[in-house]
């Protein structure tokens, strides 16, 4: 099996906090996994690991390696803006630019291209492509001049990810995706990384165990930033080997 | 955060108080020195090397505050840039000077323009009666050059931080994740949506000069009929207090830094 991400002995620390300790992960190519785990193990600070994202809060350290795509990303040839284009990321609250549709869905392929390197139907075309993909085509193809901030809450978070995939990134990382929709917009949210899996990598946090559950083939369990435990879903929750595991995954806390 | 760890915040803040406090006290004592000096020295000069028409006269101000302004506010917008989106808030280097802004734009116009007579009377002292148009206008010059220091870049810092910070965390946020470079992020996104706030902010800036700049212009005057009797102790008094009050808020307010807000 390839892996798209791996870290070997990850830990971070937020000052003199320490955020994540020793973590070992391998995440598999072209799956969905998911993260789960009480506020404040760490999830999210893994997840942001991935793309460096989290860096920008200033007084972070990182210490181990994590390599993405087999690339260790703390190497100094890295370039941000090419990981961050191989690794999209969507956001706990829909965060589409105050702009139009079709500029949100253009705007992370201008900012990787010289200044206008794309003709007008090919700019269409992958508005087309990107919105087709995530079904929104057919609600939004007479609004393209729509600002997205006016968008339903759950066309926002799809409108998210379909500015990710103009970019063909190879890893989609999710915090909490659906945490702002209401139960018809979390199924639609599901239904399309169901689709997506095939094509891109998924690593969603997720509070919610039931989507947990339903969505993704392994599952990891953090713990006060130590990765406790990484299995397929169904072991995870069925014959948690881990104690902690098991009180979390039967809601005795958290 | 716990108990024990807040106390070095404590150390660090009370340090840097006494620090500010000892070269602010210095700088109080040398110029309540040379004001007590040129104060006395200077009464008799007359202004007589200025034409009394009013167009010209407004119109040399004008020449002079304008593109000093205009500099004054563009430097501020550069320090607030590289105060807000390249240094980390954490940073003491940004610390120190957020307090110092702040402590700077707390301070009424009328004491800044207070100063400026000051200044302009010290300066020009030097050459007392025999002073020509050439040293009148260089006194001019740098006096308003070091109100606009003190005065009109802080508020134009201030300003340009508080409208970069109006743009949410959102919009960076994607933008950034979408592998947008930090030029990026602030010519296609944060300058658009901040510029507004940054226009104001510079008018802010520049009212601050020319209210200063009225208060000059009073106090010239009243110089000329009452020549400044009794006004550097009265001065001193008040510039002290407002001086220590304003250090304070300041303190209080920048350097002291909640525990539970450094962290994410």
């Amino acid at each position: 099996m390839n892996y798209s991400i791996e870290t070997e002995n990850l830990s971070l620390w937020y000052g003199d906090f320490q955020a994540l300790i020793d973590v070992n992960s391998k995440i598999p190519d072209g799956q969905i996994t998911s993260l789960i785990g009480p506020s404040g193990c760490g999830k999210t600070t893994l997840l942001r690991c991935f793309n460096r994202v989290n860096e920008r809060y200033g007084n972070v350290t990182t210490k181990g390696k994590i390599e993405v795509l087999g690339k260790n990303i703390y190497d100094a040839d890295v370039s941000l803006p090419e990981l961050r284009k191989a690794v999209g990321m969507v956001f706990q609250r829909p965060n589409p630019l105050p702009i139009s549709v079709y500029e949100n869905v253009l705007f992370g392929l201008r900012i990787h291209s010289p200044i206008r390197s794309m003709t007008r139907t090919e700019s269409d075309q992958i508005v087309e492509e990107a919105l087709t993909s995530v079904f929104l085509w057919e609600d939004l193809k007479d609004n393209l001049k729509m600002r997205a901030t006016s968008l339903q809450l759950e066309q926002q978070q799809k409108l998210c990810i379909a500015r990710l995939l103009p970019l063909k990134p190879k890893i989609i990382l999710m915090d909490e995706p659906c945490s702002a929709l209401d139960a018809k917009g979390t199924g639609a949210v599901e239904e399309l990384m169901e689709i997506l899996a095939g094509t891109y990598t998924f690593l969603i946090v997720t509070h919610n165990m039931a989507q947990a559950r339903r969505v993704s083939k392994e599952c990891i369990f953090m713990f006060l930033g130590e990765l406790i435990e990484h299995r397929e879903t169904q072991a995870l929750f069925e014959t948690p080997e881990h104690s902690k595991t098991a009180d979390y995954v039967q809601m005795r806390y958290g | 955060m716990n108990a024990l760890t807040t106390r070095p915040e404590l150390r660090k803040k009370i340090v840097l108080l006494s620090i500010t406090v000892i070269i602010e006290g210095v700088a109080f004592i040398f110029f309540w020195s040379v004001l007590r000096k040129t104060a006395a020295t200077h009464m008799q000069a007359s202004s007589a090397s200025r034409t009394s028409d009013a167009l010209p006269n407004l119109l040399s101000d004008l020449n002079l505050i304008l593109p000093m302004s205009l500099l004054a506010i563009l430097l501020g917008i550069v320090c607030a840039f590289y105060l807000e989106e390249w240094l980390s808030s954490t940073s003491w280097i940004r610390r120190f000077i957020e307090s110092q802004v702040a402590f700077l734009t707390g301070i009424p116009s009328l004491l800044y323009g207070l100063l400026a007579v000051i200044i302009f009377f010290g300066y020009a002292g030097v050459f007392k009666a025999t002073r020509t148009t050439f040293q009148h206008n260089t006194a001019l010059f740098y006096t308003e050059m070091l109100i606009f220091i003190l005065m009109v870049i802080p508020v134009a810092i201030k300003a340009t931080q508080e409208a970069l910070r109006s743009v949410e965390t959102p919009i960076r946020e994607s933008t950034y994740a979408l592998g947008a470079n930090r030029w990026q992020v602030l010519t296609q996104q944060v300058i658009p949506r901040a510029f507004p706030q940054m226009l104001a902010g510079g008018c802010r800036a520049m009212s601050q000069a020319f209210a200063a700049a009225a208060l000059l212009t009073g106090i010239h005057i009243w110089s000329h009929t009452t020549g400044l009797r009794g006004l550097p102790d009265r001065f001193m008094l008040f510039l002290g207090g407002a001086l220590l009050l304003s250090n304070a808020s300041s303190f209080l307010t920048e350097i002291y830094v909640p525990a539970s807000t450094q962290q994410n």
